[in-house]
C-alpha cells in the first residue's frame, strides 16, 4: 500500500524537482544575461564619454586654432621642393662637403705640430737620447735643408717681396712646414731683412716675431748638430720639392708660395 | 428538507408551479456560477500564460532600456579621413514656465538678469508675468551657468538636456556642411541635402562621409582668407577637386560663416559663392575654346597663326587686349599672353553650334552637378547666341557660371577629356564614382597640358608656380557686369601637369590694387600667388612628390613662342 501510495508523492516531488532545476537554469541564464547587459551598458556609456571627450578635444584643437598658433608662435611652413629626396643616393650626396674638410686638415696638422714641440724638447734636454728626438728632429731638418738649398736663389726672390708692400701674412712659424720649401727661405729672408730695416707696415703682433727668432736659432743649432740625419733625409724632400715648386718660374712661385702659406696660416 | 415531503404530499397546483420556478432559478444560478467560474478560470489562465510567456521570452526585471545603443539623434558628418565635421551632443537648455513660478518674481528676475545679461531685469520680469506657457532663456548653456540657475531653486525654471548640433571645426567648410535650424532640420549645405539620411533612425547610426579633406580645406581657406583681407576683396571662393573621381577635396566661400551660430552670420557670409554665385570668369575659358577648336579640327597645331592687331572691330564692338601683339601670333602665344583677340577669332571659326554643344556636354549650361541644393543658374546668351556672342563666350565674357562649373570643366579637360560630375561624398566602396562621358579627345587633353604649363612658366600666371609641383593653369580677370570698374579675378590651375591629378580654382571678388602689385589687380597679381601657396601646402599631403626635373612635354608649344615679346 505504501509503495503505490508514495509513488504519486515521488512523482510530484520529482516533477517539482525537475521544474525547480529548470527554473534555476533559466534564472542563472537570466542573471548572466543581466550581467552581460550591464557590461554592454558600461561599454556604451564609456563610448559616449569617449565621443564626448573626442568632440571636446577636437573642438579645442580645431585646425583654425592650430593655424592661429602656427602663425603667431611656431611659424612652420610647407616644405620646399628641395627638402624632398628621391632616395638613399640623394641623401648620401648631401654628405659630400665633409671629405673636403678632411683633405685640408692633414695639411694643417702636418705643418702645425712639427714646429711647436720642437723647441721645447730641444731646450729641455738636448743631450737626451738621440732616439727620443729623432722623429722631431728629422722633421725639423727637412725644412732647414730646404732653406739652405734655396738660399742660392735668394737674391732673385728677395727683390720682389721687398718691392711689394705686402708683408708676410702668416706667422713665421707656419712658414716652416716640410712640404713647402720654396716659400720658407724667401720669407725668412724677407723677414730678416724687414726686421733689420725698420718697423713694418701691417705687421702682425710683435710677439710673433719674437717667437720667430727663437725658433730659428733652435733650428740652426740642430742644423749644426744633426747634419748626417739631414743628409739621409734629403732625397725624399727633394723629390717632393721638385714636383711642387721647381717647375714654376720664380715670379709665380713666390706668389703661389704666399698664397699657400697664407692658407695654411688661416687654416691654423 | 422540504423536497421529500413535497414529493409525498400531493402538491397543490400553486406549489407545483413554485417548484418549477425554484428549479428554473436553481439551474439559472448554476449556469451563472459556472459562468463566473469560467471567467475566473480564464482570467487566472491568462495571467498564468502571461507569466509563462514573460518567463520564456520577456526581459528580466533588471533590464535597462535606452542606453544599449549609441545612435545619435542626428547622424554625424565626417571628412574623408573620419575627422568629425558635425556632431550631435547633449546640450543644456534653460527654459521658463511662467505658470509654475512660485518664488518672488522680482528677485528671480534680478538674479536672471545678473546671470544672463541678454535681457535686463524688466525683460525677465515681463516674461515671468506673461501668460505664455514657455520661454527659452538659453540654449546650449555652459555648465557653470546651469549650476547657477539651478541654485536659484525655482521650479518654474526648467533645466533640460537637449540634443544640439555642434560643428567642432567651426567655420571650416561651413558652406559645404551647412547648418540646421533650432529643431535640428537641415537648412543648408549637406545638412539640407542629406537631411533624410541624417535624421532617419535606420541610417543615422552611420556617419555621412564627405570627400572633403579638412587639412586641404584649412590650407585653402587660410591662404584665401589671407589674400582676401590683403586685397580688400568683398568675397572669395576656392575649390580643390580630384580630376579622376570628381571628388571635391575642399570647397570654401568667404567671408567666413560659423555654422554653430549661423543666424548671426550676414547674408553675404551665408551665401555660397562656390556653387550658388555665378560670375563671368573671363580668360579662364580660353583653354576650353582652344580645346574645342582642336577637337573640331579648327586648330591643328599650337603653331597655327592668327592675326592679332591692337584692336579687333567685329559686329559693332571692339575687342581689346591687355598685352596687344600687333602682329601675327601662334595659338601658344595667344594662350600665353591671354589674348582676347586671338581667342575670339578661334571661337568665331568654331561657331556657335559646336561651342554650345561642348559647353552643354561639360554641364556649363545646366545648374552645376553636386549634392548641394544651393546651385546657381548659368547666365548665358541663350537665344541670342550669335557670332559676336560666340566670340565673347570664347574668352569668357557674356557667360556667367559658378566656380564649381569651372573646376568640373577643367577636371574634364585634363581627365583625358572625360567629364565626371562633381561629388561631395567620398568615392569608395559605399559610393561609386559617377559615370562619366567624353567631351574632348584624349589627344586634345594631352596637348593642353603643355599649353597651360606654358602660361605658368612664361605667361600671365608666373606667380602661380609652386617650384617642383608643375602647376599649370590660366588666369582670368573679368569686369563685373553691374560696375565695369570692379573685377572678379580667377585662377584655374592643375597640378602636377605631367600627370594631372588635382584642379585648384581660386576666385577673388572685387580685389583692390596694393602697393606691391604696382597698382595691378588682375588675376596674375592677386589670386595666382594663392594657388602657389596653397599647392605647396596641400601637394605633399595629397601625395604629390615635388620634382624639379619633371615637366610636361613642352616641345609641343615652346617652338611656337616668340621670345622677343617683353612684358
Amino acid at each position: 500500500m505504501s509503495a503505490p501510495g508514495f509513488r504519486s508523492v515521488f512523482m510530484v516531488a520529482s516533477c517539482a524537482g525537475a521544474a525547480l532545476s529548470c527554473y534555476l537554469v533559466s534564472l542563472n541564464v537570466a542573471s548572466e544575461r543581466a550581467a552581460l547587459e550591464d557590461v554592454e551598458t558600461k561599454i556604451v556609456l564609456a563610448q559616449r564619454d569617449i565621443r564626448l571627450l573626442q568632440t571636446e578635444i577636437g573642438t579645442r584643437g580645431r585646425l583654425a586654432q592650430l593655424e592661429r598658433w602656427n602663425v603667431k608662435v611656431l611659424a612652420l611652413s610647407a616644405p620646399s621642393a628641395d627638402q624632398f629626396l628621391e632616395g638613399g643616393f640623394q641623401l648620401a650626396r648631401l654628405g659630400r662637403p665633409e671629405p673636403k674638410l678632411n683633405v685640408e686638415a692633414p695639411v694643417v696638422l702636418a705643418s702645425a705640430p712639427a714646429p711647436n714641440p720642437q723647441p721645447a724638447p730641444l731646450e729641455e734636454g738636448e743631450r737626451r737620447t738621440a732616439g727620443a728626438g729623432a722623429t722631431a728632429s728629422s722633421a725639423a731638418q727637412l725644412m732647414q735643408q730646404a732653406s739652405l738649398k734655396v738660399q742660392v736663389r735668394e737674391p732673385m726672390q728677395l727683390a720682389e717681396p721687398i718691392a711689394r708692400p705686402e708683408p708676410p701674412k702668416a706667422q713665421p712659424v707656419a712658414a716652416k712646414p716640410v712640404a713647402k720649401k720654396a716659400p720658407t727661405p724667401a720669407k725668412i729672408a724677407a723677414e730678416k731683412l724687414e726686421k733689420a730695416s725698420a718697423p713694418k707696415p701691417g705687421k702682425p703682433a710683435p710677439a710673433n716675431f719674437a717667437k720667430a727668432p727663437e725658433t730659428k736659432p733652435a733650428g740652426a743649432d740642430k742644423k749644426a748638430g744633426d747634419k748626417k740625419l739631414a743628409l739621409a733625409a734629403k732625397p725624399m724632400t727633394k723629390s717632393v720639392r721638385t714636383a711642387k715648386v721647381d717647375p714654376l718660374a720664380p715670379l709665380p712661385a713666390s706668389a703661389n708660395s704666399k698664397k699657400t702659406t697664407g692658407n695654411s696660416g688661416t687654416a691654423r | 428538507m422540504n423536497a421529500p415531503t413535497s414529493a409525498l404530499v400531493a402538491p397543490r397546483p400553486e406549489r407545483l408551479r413554485l417548484v418549477g420556478q425554484r428549479r428554473q432559478i436553481l439551474t439559472m444560478m448554476h449556469q451563472r456560477l459556472m459562468f463566473g467560474l469560467l471567467v475566473y478560470a480564464g482570467v487566472v489562465a491568462l495571467i498564468v500564460m502571461r507569466i509563462l510567456y514573460l518567463a520564456a521570452f520577456g526581459d528580466h526585471a533588471g533590464a535597462k532600456q535606452g542606453v544599449t545603443s549609441l545612435v545619435p539623434e542626428r547622424g554625424d558628418i565626417v571628412d574623408r579621413d573620419g575627422q568629425p565635421l558635425a556632431r550631435t551632443i547633449d546640450a543644456w537648455t534653460i527654459g521658463l514656465w511662467p505658470s509654475k513660478v512660485i518664488g518672488n518674481k522680482l528677485e528671480i528676475a534680478r538674479k536672471l538678469a545678473q546671470l544672463m545679461p541678454e535681457h535686463d531685469e524688466a525683460g525677465y520680469l515681463a516674461m515671468l508675468r506673461s501668460k505664455k506657457s514657455f520661454f527659452y532663456l538659453r540654449r546650449r548653456a555652459a555648465p557653470g551657468l546651469v549650476e547657477a540657475v539651478n541654485a536659484i531653486g525655482e521650479p518654474g525654471l526648467a533645466i533640460e538636456r537637449e540634443p544640439d548640433r555642434l560643428y567642432p571645426q567651426t567655420s571650416l567648410a561651413a558652406h559645404v556642411i551647412g547648418y540646421t535650424d533650432v529643431d535640428g532640420k537641415g537648412t543648408a549645405g549637406i545638412e539640407r541635402a542629406m537631411d533624410e539620411k541624417l535624421s532617419d533612425p535606420a541610417t543615422r547610426g552611420q556617419p555621412v562621409q564627405l570627400s572633403i579633406s579638412t587639412k586641404v580645406q584649412q590650407a585653402l581657406e587660410h591662404e584665401l582668407l589671407d589674400a582676401m583681407t590683403h586685397f580688400s576683396a568683398v568675397g572669395a571662393a576656392g575649390i580643390v577637386m580630384d580630376i579622376h573621381s570628381g571628388e571635391v577635396l575642399a570647397m570654401t566661400s568667404l567671408p567666413q560663416l560659423n555654422p554653430n551660430a549661423a543666424g548671426k552670420g550676414s547674408m553675404e557670409a551665408r551665401f555660397n559663392r562656390a556653387t550658388l554665385g555665378v560670375y563671368e570668369l573671363g580668360s579662364t575659358f580660353k583653354p576650353f575654346t582652344v580645346a574645342m577648336a582642336m577637337d573640331s579640327g579648327v586648330v591643328r597645331s599650337m603653331g597655327q597663326i592668327y592675326n592679332c592687331p591692337n584692336q579687333l572691330n567685329v559686329y559693332g564692338r571692339t575687342i581689346n587686349d591687355t598685352h596687344p601683339f600687333n602682329r601675327a601670333c601662334t595659338v601658344a602665344e595667344i594662350m600665353k599672353e591671354s589674348s582676347n583677340i586671338g581667342t575670339a577669332q578661334i571661337a568665331a571659326q568654331l561657331g556657335a553650334t559646336r561651342q554650345k554643344e561642348f559647353l552643354r556636354k561639360m554641364g556649363f549650361l545646366d545648374p552645376v552637378a553636386i549634392e548641394l541644393r544651393e546651385k546657381g543658374r548659368t547666365l548665358s546668351p541663350g537665344n541670342n547666341w550669335g557670332p559676336l556672342e560666340t566670340m565673347t563666350v570664347g574668352y569668357g565674357h557674356g557667360i556667367a557660371v559658378t566656380p564649381l562649373h569651372l573646376a568640373s570643366g577643367y577636371a574634364a579637360l585634363f581627365n583625358g577629356g572625360l567629364y565626371r560630375p562633381a561629388t561631395l561624398l567620398k568615392v569608395g566602396r559605399k559610393h561609386a564614382a559617377a559615370k562619366g562621358h567624353r567631351v574632348f579627345s584624349e589627344g586634345t587633353s594631352y596637348k593642353m597640358r603643355s599649353l597651360l604649363r606654358l602660361v605658368v612658366t612664361k605667361g600671365t600666371g608666373k606667380k602661380a608656380d609652386a617650384p617642383g609641383y608643375r602647376v599649370g593653369g590660366k588666369t582670368g580677370s573679368a569686369e563685373k557686369y553691374h560696375n565695369r570698374s570692379l573685377l572678379v579675378t580667377t585662377f584655374a590651375g592643375v597640378f602636377p601637369m605631367d600627370e594631372p591629378r588635382y584642379v585648384v580654382v581660386v576666385m577673388l571678388d572685387e580685389p583692390k590694387a596694393t602697393a606691391e602689385t604696382y597698382g595691378f589687380r588682375t588675376a596674375g597679381w592677386n589670386v595666382a600667388p594663392v594657388v602657389s601657396k596653397t599647392v605647396s601646402r596641400i601637394a605633399p599631403m595629397l601625395g604629390v612628390r615635388p620634382d624639379k626635373n619633371r615637366e610636361p612635354n613642352m616641345s609641343e608649344v615652346l617652338p611656337y613662342v616668340h621670345e622677343k615679346t617683353e612684358h
